[in-house]
C-alpha cells in the first residue's frame, strides 16, 4: 500500500502522468475508484483483498483520459486490458504509467509496458477455481439443459447494461444492441431478448475478454453473465491458441485466420 | 397427421454456393422444397446474428455454405467465416442453441449434386429433429406475458 | 410508400410447368407496397422487357423484382431496362424461380408456395435497396513495370508502344535478366543475345520508357489508376550524364577477383564493373561491399583514369516518388543453388554445375568463349550427364511443382554439347519427358535421334567423385532397374526454378498475395491468369510460376492489354456495392470506434485510417474509411464490425435482415 502512494506521489510530483487511477475507500466497507490529480492526496489510495474491479476500465472514459497522462494501479486482469486497449487502438502506451499489482498483491515494478508484456507472459493467467468448475459444470450438461439454464438465468435480466458499463472492452460508443435499423436484438427485456443480447455481448468478446469477472460482479441480479464471455475466452485458447491481452500487438482472433485452422463441423 | 415439414434457411455466398445451386438447376437434380437461399457476397459477409435472427422468426434449420478453403472469390472471406463459425458455434452449444440444427458447407459452383445431397440430408435430418419449439417459445414466451 | 413492380417469367414452360404462376402474381400483389404484379411467358424477350419499362413508367415503380432465371444470367438484362425507363438500375432485384425452384423440383403446392416465400423476400428487399451511382475514379496513364527480363521489357514496349508513359525498374545495373545469360534458346537453336539485344536498346531508346537500373521499388501507396510508388535507386557511384560507357575504369580497377554474378560465379569480374558487354544502360556500377575505396578508403584508380570525372563516390541513394496508375510484375524466377543437393555434391564437387552455368560455358561470350570445359581443370569433358528433375517434383525436397523449362533446356544443353563435343557422350537421366510446346517434341527427338543424346530414365541417387572423374548411382526404370555405377567428367543439373528472392517482401510491399512458393498469385487460375487480386496490379512471366520465353512473353503482352485497356479510359466506373463506414455530424462523427480490427480482415487494403480534426488541427478521432477504389465488396469486415458502423451496398444489415424476416413472415 505505502510502495503504490510513494511511487503515485513520485510519478505526479515529476509530472509524468497527470493523474493516478486507483482503489480507496468508498462508503460502508466498499472500495472505489479514485482519481488522485494532486500528490497531497496519494494517502487516499489503497489496496487489498477487496480491490477487484478491473481499473482499465477508465482508461477510455473521456473524462479520465483528458486529464493527460494516466498512472493505472493494475491488477492481472487490468494489465491484459492494457494491451487489448493498446492493441484495439484505444489508448496510446505513451500516455500509460502502470502500477501492477502481482498475485501476492505486491507493487511491480515496470519502467516501461514491455516490461509488464514479459510479466504477462510468464504470470498465472488462470481461471479461479470457482470459475472453471461452474463452466465445466455447465459444459457436462445436455444441450437441453443448457438452454432451459441459460433461457432461465437470463430470464429476470432488465438490460440494465451494467455488465456492459463495467467492462472495459465494451468501449464502442454505440453498442449494436442499440442499432435500431435493423433492431438485431429485440428491445424489450424478454427471454428471447435478453438471451440474444448476452450471445450477441458474448461473441463481441469472444478473443478479447481478459476474464475479470467484472460483468458478472456488476451484474445487480447476479445472473452470472462472466461465465459466457470467460467460456468464449477458454475457447479463444483452445480453438485458436490466443490468451487475449499478453501483448501491445494482440491480433484480434475474430479478423485474423490460419490456413490450418482445424473445424469439425463444415462439410 | 401428414410428415413434419422443417422450414430452412440457406445462407450461401454468390461465388460457389449460389452458383453451385444454379447448376442443380441446370442439371435439373431435384431436392427437398424446404430450403430457400438468400444470397451474400460472401461467407464472410454473413453476420452471426442472422443466424439467431432466423431462428427468431421461425427457421428450424439453417444451412449457410460458401466456397471451399482456398476458393474464395475474394481470396479470404471464408477462412474468416469459418473462425467466427468455429467460436460461435461452441458458444451456441454452450447456451444451448441445438447446433445439429445449422449445417455449416463448402460447397463450389461445380458442385451441382452435392448441394442437392446437402440440403437433402440436412432437411431428412430436420424432419427427425422435429420444429425448433424451443426457441419458438423462448421467443413467444416474453410477447405472450405483455398480452 | 414503395411502389414495388413484380415480373413473373414463364420461360417458356420452364418455370410455369412446376410452379403456379398466375397465383404467384396473385398472392404477391396483395403484399403491402407492391404496385404492379403480372406474369409473361418470356420476361427477358423485347416484348417482356417493354412490359417492364412501360410499368415502371406509367406506375411510377420505386423498386422492380423480376421472377425469373438466376440473377448471375440476367441480372444485367434487367437492371440496364430499367435503367432504360429512368429507374436506377440498382433498384432493381432478380428472384431465382427458374435454378432454384422450378427446375429442382415437382409440381405442386409446396414448390408454388417456396416460389412466392422467394419472390417476397426479394420485394422485402428491393424495398429497401438504394439508388446507387456507378463509382468513378481518375487515372493515371503511366505504367510501372518491375523487373527488366524478358517479360519486362515486353511489357514495357508494349504498353510504351501503346502512347502511354512506362517506368521500368530493374534492380540489377542492367535490364536482360536471364534472358541474357541464355546461349541459345529452343526449340530453334537461335542465339538469346541475338534476339533479345535489339529489345533491350528499344527500350533505352524509347522516348515513353524511363528506365532505372540498380534500383527498386520501395514502397506503395493508392489503388488502381491512382498509385505512388517509392523506388530507391541505388548509388551507382557514378555520374550517368558524364559517363560515356567507354569502360577505362572496368579495365584498371585492381579488384579483379569477384566472381560475376552474370557468369554465375565462373568468370571473374571488377569491383566497378558492367556486367555484360551488351548490358542496357552500358555503364558501369561500383560494388560497394568489393570496392578497396569503400573497404579501406583509398585507391580511387578509377576515379584517376576516367577521362569525364564521372566517378561520384559521394552519391547518395536517390529516392524518386511516381504517380502511376497500374503496374507490371515481372519479377522472374531463379535458379535452386549449392546445398540444396548434397547427395550431388553441388557446390562442392566443381563440376557439378547448374543448367544456368551450363549456358555460360556454352555462350560463346561465355567465360570460355563457348568451348564446354570443366571448371575444375579446363578439360573438355568427354561425358558428360545432364540430370533433370534437380529439386522439381520433390515434395521431400519441398518443391512438388514441375518447372516446365527444364525438359525443354536439358534437350537443349545436350544437343549444344553434341554439336560442341562432335566425340562426347551426352547422357540424359530423368523422370518423364515433358515437352508440350510447339515443336517442343520434335526438338527433344531430334536430341536423341539425331544427335544421339542417351536418354535414361533414372533418378540419380547420389554422385560420388573419384580421381577427377564423377560416379553417378543410376538404374535404368526401364531396364529392369539394376543399380549401376557410371563415371562421367561433368555433370549438369537442371535445378528448380523457384521465386525470385525478395519475392515475398516485394509482395508484402505492393499488398499483393503469392502462394507457398512465393510465386505471385494470380486472381484467378485460369480466367484471369495475368491479374492479381490487387485490382491495378498485373503479373507477366516466371514470377508467377516458372515458364519459357515464348510464355513469358506472350504474357507480358497479356498484361500489357490489361494496362492498355485500362488506360484507354479517362475515369474508371466500377460497381458501387462496396463497404462504406458510416458518418455523422459532430461530437461523435461515426459510430465506429477506430478499433481497427476491421483492417487485417479486408483482402485487398481497402481500409484505410482517416483522422477527424479540430479546427486547430488536433487529431479529434480516427476513423476507419473504406477506399472506394480498392473496395471489391466481399463484405467481410461488415459481418466483424462490433458497432455495426460499417455496411455494403447492395447487402445492407437492413436488406439482409428484411429478406430474413420476409422468408418467414407475411407482410
Amino acid at each position: 500500500m505505502e510502495s503504490i502512494r510513494k511511487r503515485a506521489k513520485e510519478l505526479l510530483d515529476s509530472k509524468q502522468v497527470q493523474v493516478i487511477i486507483g482503489y480507496e475507500n468508498g462508503t460502508s466497507n466498499k472500495v472505489r475508484a479514485s482519481f488522485i490529480k494532486d500528490s497531497a492526496q496519494v494517502d487516499k489510495l489503497i489496496y487489498d483483498e477487496r480491490c477487484t474491479q478491473n481499473l482499465a476500465l477508465y482508461l477510455v472514459k473521456h473524462e479520465v483520459k483528458h486529464l493527460g497522462k494516466m498512472g493505472i494501479v493494475a491488477t492481472i486482469p487490468a494489465m491484459r486490458t492494457i494491451n487489448m486497449l493498446i492493441s484495439e487502438e484505444q489508448v496510446k502506451p505513451e500516455n500509460i504509467v502502470v502500477l501492477g499489482i502481482g498475485e501476492d498483491g505486491k507493487l511491480l515494478d515496470f519502467p516501461d509496458l514491455t516490461v509488464m508484456e514479459s510479466f504477462l507472459q510468464k504470470a498465472n493467467i488462470e481461471l479461479t477455481a470457482k470459475d472453471k468448475e461452474a463452466i465445466e459444470k455447465l459444459k457436462k450438461m445436455t444441450t437441453q439443459e443448457k438452454f432451459d439454464y441459460w433461457s432461465n438465468a437470463l430470464e429476470t435480466c432488465f438490460k440494465c447494461y451494467a455488465c456492459r458499463s463495467a467492462c472495459p472492452l465494451c468501449y464502442c460508443t454505440r453498442c449494436a444492441v442499440e442499432c435500431n435499423q435493423p433492431q438485431w436484438i429485440p428491445v424489450q427485456a424478454s427471454k428471447n431478448g435478453n438471451y440474444e443480447w448476452h450471445m450477441l455481448r458474448a461473441m463481441h468478446l469472444s478473443g478479447r475478454c481478459v476474464s475479470c469477472g467484472d460483468c458478472g460482479r456488476a451484474c445487480p441480479l447476479d445472473i452470472p453473465v462472466h461465465l459466457l464471455t470467460m467460456h468464449m475466452a477458454e475457447e479463444s485458447k483452445r480453438l485458436f491458441g490466443v490468451d487475449s491481452g499478453l501483448s501491445m500487438k494482440m491480433e484480434s482472433v475474430l479478423s485474423n485466420y490460419k490456413l490450418d485452422d482445424k473445424d469439425n463441423f463444415i462439410l | 397427421m401428414s410428415e413434419f415439414e422443417p422450414k430452412i434457411v440457406a445462407f450461401v455466398c454468390n461465388w460457389c454456393t449460389y452458383a453451385g445451386a444454379d447448376l442443380t438447376g441446370t442439371s435439373r437434380i431435384k431436392y427437398a422444397a424446404n430450403v430457400k437461399i438468400i444470397r451474400f457476397p460472401c461467407t464472410g459477409r454473413i453476420d452471426f446474428m442472422l443466424l439467431m435472427k432466423a431462428f427468431q422468426n421461425g427457421a428450424d434449420g439453417i444451412i449457410v455454405s460458401g466456397c471451399h478453403p482456398n476458393d474464395c472469390h475474394y481470396s479470404s472471406g471464408n477462412f474468416h467465416a469459418k473462425r467466427r463459425w468455429m467460436a460461435f458455434r461452441e458458444l451456441l452449444d454452450y447456451m444451448g442453441v441445438d447446433v445439429e440444427r445449422i449445417t455449416f458447407s463448402w460447397v463450389s459452383a461445380a458442385e451441382g449434386a452435392r448441394w442437392a445431397e446437402i440440403v437433402n440430408t440436412t432437411t431428412e435430418k430436420l424432419r427427425k429433429l422435429g420444429p425448433y419449439t424451443n426457441y419458438q417459445n423462448l421467443v413467444k414466451s416474453g410477447i405472450e406475458e405483455e398480452l | 410508400m414503395a411502389r414495388i413492380g413484380v415480373f413473373i417469367c414463364h420461360c417458356g414452360e420452364n418455370i410455369s410447368a412446376t410452379v403456379d404462376v398466375v397465383k404467384v402474381a396473385e398472392e404477391i400483389g396483395k403484399l403491402k407496397g407492391v404496385a404492379h404484379s403480372v406474369e409473361y411467358k418470356y420476361m427477358c424477350s423485347d416484348p417482356g422487357q417493354n412490359l417492364v419499362i412501360e410499368a415502371i413508367k406509367e406506375k411510377k415503380l420505386t423498386g422492380v423484382v423480376v421472377a425469373a432465371c438466376s440473377p448471375r444470367m440476367h441480372e444485367p438484362t434487367f437492371r440496364k431496362a430499367c435503367e432504360n425507363a429512368g429507374l436506377n438500375p440498382f433498384l432493381c432485384e432478380m428472384a431465382n424461380l427458374r435454378e432454384h425452384c422450378s427446375w429442382v423440383h415437382e409440381r405442386n403446392d409446396t414448390t408454388t408456395e417456396k416460389a412466392i416465400d422467394i419472390v417476397r423476400t426479394l420485394v422485402a428487399k428491393v424495398q429497401r435497396n438504394a439508388a446507387l451511382q456507378p463509382i468513378k475514379v481518375p487515372v493515371t496513364k503511366k505504367a510501372l513495370v518491375i523487373g527488366g527480363g524478358v517479360a519486362g521489357i515486353q511489357a514495357a514496349l508494349d504498353i510504351a508502344n501503346c502512347g502511354h508513359k512506362v517506368i521500368l525498374v530493374e534492380r540489377s545495373p542492367s535490364i536482360g535478366g536471364h534472358m541474357a545469360q541464355l546461349s541459345e534458346t529452343f526449340p530453334t537453336l537461335d542465339c538469346s543475345q541475338c534476339i533479345l539485344t535489339p529489345r533491350m536498346v528499344e527500350v533505352a531508346q524509347h522516348p515513353n520508357i524511363t528506365l532505372y537500373t540498380y534500383a527498386e521499388v520501395e514502397g506503395l501507396e493508392g489503388f488502381i489508376g491512382n498509385f505512388k510508388v517509392k523506388i530507391r535507386k541505388k548509388s551507382k557511384s557514378l555520374d550517368e550524364k558524364l559517363c560515356t560507357g567507354c569502360g577505362l575504369c572496368t579495365t584498371k580497377c585492381p579488384q579483379k577477383k569477384i566472381p560475376s554474378e552474370f557468369e554465375q560465379g565462373l568468370g571473374l569480374r571488377r569491383a566497378i564493373y558492367v556486367p555484360f558487354p551488351q548490358a542496357v544502360p552500358n555503364k558501369p556500377v561500383i560494388d560497394k561491399e568489393n570496392c578497396t575505396y569503400y573497404k579501406t578508403g583509398k585507391c580511387k584508380v578509377c576515379e584517376v583514369v576516367c577521362p569525364t570525372k564521372a566517378i561520384r563516390f559521394d552519391q547518395p541513394d536517390e529516392i524518386i516518388e511516381e504517380s502511376i496508375g497500374a503496374i507490371v510484375l515481372a519479377t522472374g524466377f531463379e535458379v535452386k543453388r549449392s546445398d540444396f543437393f548434397p547427395e550431388y555434391g553441388h557446390g562442392k564437387y566443381k563440376d557439378v554445375i547448374d543448367g544456368l552455368q551450363f549456358e555460360r560455358l556454352a555462350s560463346a561470350s561465355g567465360p570460355t568463349q563457348g568451348v564446354i570445359r570443366r571448371p575444375s581443370d579446363n578439360e573438355i569433358p568427354k561425358r558428360i550427364a545432364f540430370i533433370a528433375c534437380a529439386g522439381s517434383r520433390d515434395p521431400a525436397k519441398g518443391i512438388e511443382y514441375c518447372s516446365r523449362i527444364c525438359c525443354m533446356y536439358t534437350a537443349k544443353h545436350a544437343m549444344l554439347y553434341k554439336h560442341k563435343v562432335h566425340e562426347g557422350d551426352a547422357y540424359v537421366y530423368y523422370m518423364d519427358i515433358r515437352a508440350a510446346g510447339k515443336n517442343y517434341e520434335e526438338f527433344v527427338r531430334r536430341a536423341i535421334e539425331e544427335d544421339h543424346v542417351h536418354y535414361v530414365r533414372s533418378r540419380v541417387s547420389t554422385i560420388i567423385e573419384r580421381n577427377g572423374k564423377y560416379i553417378l548411382k543410376v538404374a535404368d526404370t526401364l531396364l529392369g532397374a539394376q543399380p549401376q555405377e557410371v563415371e562421367f567428367d561433368m555433370v549438369v543439373l537442371a535445378t528448380a526454378g523457384i521465386a525470385s528472392p525478395g519475392a515475398e517482401n516485394l509482395a508484402q510491399t505492393l499488398h499483393v498475395s503469392y502462394d507457398q512458393h512465393k510465386f505471385f498469385a494470380e486472381a484467378h487460375p485460369k480466367l484471369r491468369p495475368v491479374e492479381t487480386n490487387t485490382a491495378g496490379i498485373f503479373l507477366a512471366g516466371a514470377c508467377q510460376t516458372t515458364r519459357d520465353i515464348p510464355d513469358s512473353v506472350s504474357m507480358a503482352s497479356g498484361a500489357a492489354v490489361k494496362v492498355a485497356g485500362l488506360f484507354s479510359q479517362t475515369e474508371l466506373t466500377r460497381d458501387p456495392l462496396i463497404a462504406q463506414v458510416n458518418r455523422l455530424g459532430p461530437p461523435l462523427y461515426s459510430t465506429c470506434v477506430g478499433c481497427f480490427m476491421c483492417q487485417p480482415v479486408c483482402p485487398y487494403q481497402a481500409i484505410e485510417r482517416e483522422e477527424i480534426k479540430s479546427r486547430d488541427g488536433k487529431v479529434i478521432k480516427v476513423l476507419a474509411k473504406i477506399n472506394e477504389g480498392l473496395c471489391q465488396g466481399c463484405g467481410t469486415c461488415i459481418a466483424l464490425c462490433r458497432s455495426k458502423s460499417i455496411d455494403i451496398h447492395g447487402y445492407t444489415n437492413q436488406q439482409v435482415y428484411s429478406e430474413v424476416v420476409a422468408l418467414f413472415n407475411e407482410f
